[in-house]
């Protein structure tokens, strides 16, 4: 997730916001596959529609389409495989979602909001 | 000593992960291929045998191997192949569609058709693989032949 978030950054997270995830917002989910905590943008949220295998998927009323902000192109250019992210395990239940990640309070030179941010291309 | 106290009682409780697929870069049909051979020869020996615990088991199994089936198959379409080869392969996504269908048909079927036809789609991915240069990218050079 960077540069947005940096291993090591310590995030406040909201819980209230959990059932309404906003495009482009940072949130802590439940991954579906492994139900390991993991942080992803929300690339489209209920309804929205997002390309897929050259046509598109439309998220059900519960569900989120969640996109690390790095493309393949750059995860493979660093020396690691894919993203995981929906285009791995697909849309995630938004009961799955834990909170938006909405402050980072350390380090104490990266203090500061984190923004709201057009999500990379479904 | 009163700063390290501040600051383990800012510490997150939990971690959240962010992180990237680390491939091993070995890829072959051949895997998926085994396990759905091993579907094809239980749905022989279920039929071969009136044991009511033998057959529990032997559908049990095969529902295991057809699961790995999927499983074998969705690890190479997501991390194997790549847009490119779309040119290489016409209709590479249908092949995957039919085959991880059938797969899951198989997983529920103790027709041995319908494990032959698994094996066949199997035998498609597998000249799609090799079509794309798999196996001198993907597999470690030097096994005896």
């Amino acid at each position: 997730m960077t540069p947005a978030i940096e291993p090591g950054d310590w995030l406040l997270v909201d819980p209230t916001t959990a059932r309404w995830p906003r495009r482009g917002s940072v949130v802590v989910f439940r991954e579906p596959d492994s139900g390991a905590l993991a942080i992803k943008r929300v690339a489209a949220g209920p309804g929205d529609r997002v390309g897929f295998a050259g046509g598109y998927l439309v998220m059900a009323p519960d569900e989120a389409w969640l996109l690390a902000d790095a493309s393949e192109a750059v995860t493979a250019a660093a020396g690691h495989g894919p993203p995981i992210d929906s285009r791995r395990f697909g849309p995630v239940p938004l009961d799955q979602l834990v909170g938006r990640a909405w402050f980072r309070y350390a380090p104490l030179r990266r203090i500061g909001r984190i923004p709201r941010l057009a999500a990379a291309a479904p | 000593m009163f700063l390290t106290a501040v600051v383990r009682l800012l510490a997150p409780r939990t971690v959240a992960r962010a992180h990237c697929d680390l491939p091993c870069g070995v890829y072959d049909p051949e895997q998926a291929r085994i396990e759905a051979e091993s579907c094809y020869k239980i749905i022989e020996k279920y039929a071969a045998n009136d044991d009511a615990a033998f057959r529990t088991r032997a559908l049990h199994i095969k529902e295991e191997r057809a699961e790995l089936v999927k499983h074998h198959l969705d690890v190479l379409w997501h991390d194997y192949f790549k847009p490119e080869h779309l040119d290489t392969v016409s209709g590479l996504h249908d092949l995957f569609w039919q085959a991880t269908k059938q797969a899951s048909k198989v997983k529920a079927s103790t027709d041995l058709a319908d494990a032959q036809k698994l094996l066949d789609l199997i035998d498609q991915v597998d000249a799609a693989w090799k079509a794309t240069g798999g196996p001198g990218k993907t597999r470690v050079a030097g096994r005896p032949g």
